[in-house]
């Protein structure tokens, strides 16, 4: 797989990562219930950490340009996913989260 | 001549073990040690597991809670499983890691511990699949009710199916097993949805019936790619309208 490939699919599991996280917000009213799906959302997680092992350079920043396309493109994802549902009447979908959440995923993917 | 009845799941006592046949009264006091367990779909379990089992519950059961189930790949026949499954029943929470590793230790297997109080229990039963099929092979120390009336609650659904998305952008880098756990996932909502009865089985049948594969074929990721994905992926977008149609 090439780079930009590599960077397309990290970018997938990403958002997915981020969407399941802020539906898991949406659909639980306490956090504790979300308890057993926390395990679950790992699986983009882990699978988006293994494509980052790839993408070089693997222990530190990304270039300028290459974060910034990530950054946009992970937000376009999540916000398309979740528009969806906002316009089929999905009720709690918080959008103001999604740019904080994909800093944070960001930093820990050391993307940034 | 007399006969002796034995429990097909039981510890110790394999076919053509030689046992010395003794009165109640010289092992009253281990008996009163070991605990009935409650066996759902799981038959002729292999004497090893039945030690590990016998364990584990008596690890947990030293702290009193209300019920211990034991479920997931664990129980399937063979040696071929990932983790041992533990849900444990209690208003109050545990120290979940102290107990993991300490089962972890005993048995050499990677463990996972899920706490939970009755009424989630039962909430999670109604309204989610994946209780439902966890729960339809499983071991626990009290009996089970599971007359519980279905209640779809689509959000969570929806948080149940994004799981599944993921074979569709991940296919080449997913093993057999993957594959095989995201279909099953994706499937039992699908049945769930439809009003279904849900086990293992059922499931396993549905997923051979839609994709004209076996299950084995899958977890030994011996798939046709195209037609594989041009099946999974309309029945993905088929279930995840049904989900979407009925989120508000």
């Amino acid at each position: 797989m090439n780079r930009n490939k590599l960077i397309e699919v990290f970018i997938s599991n990403l958002a997915n990562t981020i969407v399941h996280q802020i539906l898991e917000k949406a659909a639980f009213d306490r956090p504790e219930k979300a308890e057993g799906y926390n395990k679950e959302f790992t699986n983009s997680w882990e699978l988006a950490k293994r494509y980052r092992e790839k993408i070089n350079p693997i222990n530190r920043s990304l270039p300028d340009k290459d974060i910034q396309k990530i950054k946009t493109k992970i937000a376009n994802k999540v916000n398309t996913e979740l528009k969806l549902r906002i316009s089929k009447g999905y009720q709690n979908i918080n959008l103001t989260l999604v740019e904080e959440f994909v800093d944070k995923v960001l930093i820990e993917m050391k993307v940034i | 001549m007399d006969q002796i009845y034995l429990p097909k799941n039981r510890t110790g006592l394999s076919n053509g073990e030689y046992v010395m046949i003794t009165s109640i009264n010289n092992t009253i006091e281990k008996q009163k040690q070991k605990f009935k367990l409650y066996f759902y779909n799981t038959k002729n379990l292999e004497q090893i597991k039945m030690k590990i089992i016998d364990e584990i519950f008596r690890q947990i059961n030293g702290l009193n809670p209300e019920n211990i189930i034991l479920t997931g790949s664990f129980l399937e026949p063979g040696f071929k499983f990932n983790d041992i499954d533990i849900l444990i029943v209690n208003e109050k929470k545990y120290n979940s890691e102290m107990l993991k590793a300490r089962i972890e230790n005993l048995t050499g297997i990677k463990t996972h511990i899920l706490f939970l109080d009755s009424k989630t229990l039962l909430s999670g039963l109604a309204s989610d699949p994946l209780y439902s099929l966890m729960l339809s092979k499983c071991i626990s120390q009290n009996r089970l009710i599971f007359k519980t009336k279905r209640e779809i609650n689509y959000k969570i659904l929806d948080l149940n199916l994004l799981k599944s998305k993921t074979l569709i952008d991940n296919y080449e880098q997913l093993n057999g097993s993957e594959k095989y756990y995201l279909t099953m996932n994706m499937i039992s909502i699908l049945l769930f949805i439809k009003g279904k009865k849900l086990s293992k089985d059922i499931v396993n049948k549905e997923i051979e019936r839609l994709f004209e594969v076996k299950i084995n074929d899958i977890k030994e990721n011996l798939l046709d790619k195209q037609e594989f994905l041009k099946k999974y992926k309309k029945i993905y977008n088929n279930t995840f309208n049904l989900i979407i149609e009925n989120v508000a």
